[in-house]
């Protein structure tokens, strides 16, 4: 995705360089924070302050080999930051928390938008919605582990790089975090017939 | 035998990161273990419905980083928070210098005073008064109520002389005032009582005649006056006499032509009855 020259350079301030960097990795970065919260605003957020801090901080970059991971940490501790304030602004009404149906399920199943017949929900929603709304129902853990190993490609070892944990640790997340999907997408209804696949 | 492929395991080769040994070793468990190859399945097929989640398509917005050049001394945090304090003192230095500002700690007193300082006054040493005697005191309030006697006896004899003149005058005044008044009342003489005496009498005569005049004027008036309603009564009177009997000699005269058409009436129907009686005798 980029050569190392490409790195050296940015990190001795060449502008022209950092603009390369950053030209070939936004989207990368904008994709992961916007499956991480399901949220533009919040996506472009983390996007700005991961770049802002790449540029900043590249010439402590030690490895230039471990860019991606380094740059991944980065995008990272954003999202747990911007998450950690989503979830200190965030106001519920007491019916929406005392919900015995939200109980167990999301928040946005049980709103009005809820349709059990799943060839009808595939015609008001798209399959994609689906499957990202339910990414949202995982743990924050899991959903960094399956965004960063389904979507970015990133290896195992690179994952445990980014969050600082054993490689067996991310491989456990990753697999009870496919479980829990697996179950979401059931409760729903979302199996090998709704949409061509199976699951 | 005995190897269970685990979950590290299991996601490992699902992802493709197994190599050599272990991958021939999580092969052999997927062949012999048919719940864990269905398991595998699931997990592929939900990863490929995973992959119809798309990339979105976003434009990298302009990254301005600040000067990343390191700040300068005077642009530490710590730094300007020396030179504030620094620049606060000297502002407060000046403005004591120029106010004559003095602050000054002697005898357990902190003394803050602007301008010079004040001196301290001269001290007035008051000595104290010899000591009196009672003897000496009691003499000096005897002589001073003796002076006090003195001139209130004084006082009263003044005043005594003042009344006793002001009263002899007031007497001599009012004697004069009640013998000039004695004198002009004796001065009157008999003839004017006579003319006013007489003078009253004629007035009296003249004002009786006249009331005189005037009730007996008022008088017949009033009873010719009286007589003349009187007649008045009389009359209406009798027309009203005369009005209720010509009513009732009408009643009457109405009531007696009744009275005959009624026995007209009567003595009509007793013939015509007595007539039909015999025309139907005659006729059986």
């Amino acid at each position: 995705m980029h050569s190392d020259n490409l790195i050296a350079r940015a990190k001795e301030g060449d502008q022209n360089a950092q603009g390369k960097v950053v030209q070939l990795w936004y989207k990368r970065i904008y994709n992961f924070s916007f499956k991480f919260f399901l949220n533009h605003d919040l996506a472009m957020e983390v996007s700005q302050k991961t770049f802002i801090s790449m540029c900043k901080n590249l010439p402590a970059l030690q490895d230039n080999a471990r860019f991606k991971s380094w740059l991944y940490k980065i995008a990272v501790n954003y999202c747990r930051e911007e998450s950690r304030k989503k979830k200190s602004n965030r106001s519920l009404s007491f019916d929406l928390v005392w919900n015995r149906e939200a109980e167990d399920s999301p928040q946005w199943e049980s709103s009005g938008h809820r349709i059990d017949d799943p060839e009808r929900q595939l015609q008001h929603r798209e399959l994609a919605d689906v499957l990202q709304e339910a990414l949202m129902e995982i743990n924050e853990e899991q959903r960094e582990v399956v965004i960063m190993k389904e979507y970015e490609g990133l290896k195992f070892r690179e994952i445990a790089e980014v969050l600082n944990i054993s490689e067996n640790t991310v491989k456990s997340r990753m697999y009870y975090g496919l479980d829990g999907l697996r179950k979401v997408l059931e409760r729903k209804n979302i199996n090998k017939e709704t949409i061509g696949y199976g699951i | 035998m005995g190897y269970k492929a685990s979950e590290q395991d299991l996601m490992a080769y699902l992802y493709g990161e197994l190599e050599g040994k272990e991958k021939e070793m999580v092969e052999q468990y997927l062949l012999e273990n048919a719940d864990a190859r269905l398991e595998l399945e699931k997990l592929k097929q939900l990863r490929h419905a995973l992959g119809q989640i798309k990339d979105k398509e976003v434009i990298a917005p302009p990254i301005f980083v600040g000067d990343s050049r390191p700040p300068f001394i005077w642009n530490a945090p710590y730094f300007k928070t020396i030179v504030s304090i620094a620049a606060s003192l000297l502002i407060v230095m000046l403005v004591g210098r120029l106010s004559g500002l003095q602050i000054g700690y002697a005898d357990n007193e902190l003394r803050m005073s602007f301008g010079k300082p004040a001196q301290p006054r001269e001290t007035v040493t008051v000595r104290p008064a010899e000591s009196l005697t009672s003897a000496t005191v009691q003499q000096m309030i005897n002589t001073s109520l003796q002076q006090n006697n003195l001139a209130m006896q004084e006082s009263w004899a003044e005043t005594q002389k003042k009344l006793d003149e002001s009263i002899v005058k007031n007497l001599a005044s009012n004697s004069a005032k009640i013998d000039n008044l004695v004198k002009a009342s004796s001065a009157a003489s008999q003839q004017q009582i006579r003319d006013f005496v007489s003078t009253i009498q004629a007035e009296n005569v003249q004002a009786v005649k006249s009331y005189f005049q005037l009730s007996s004027a008022e008088q017949k008036q009033y009873v010719e006056s009286l007589l003349v309603d009187f007649a008045k009564y009389l009359q209406q009177q009798r027309n009203d006499d005369l009005q209720v009997v010509q009513t009732q000699l009408n009643s009457l005269q109405q009531n007696t032509n009744t009275f005959k058409q009624e026995t007209e009436q009567i003595l009509t129907s007793i013939i015509s009855s007595v007539g039909n009686n015999n025309s139907q005798g005659t006729k059986y």
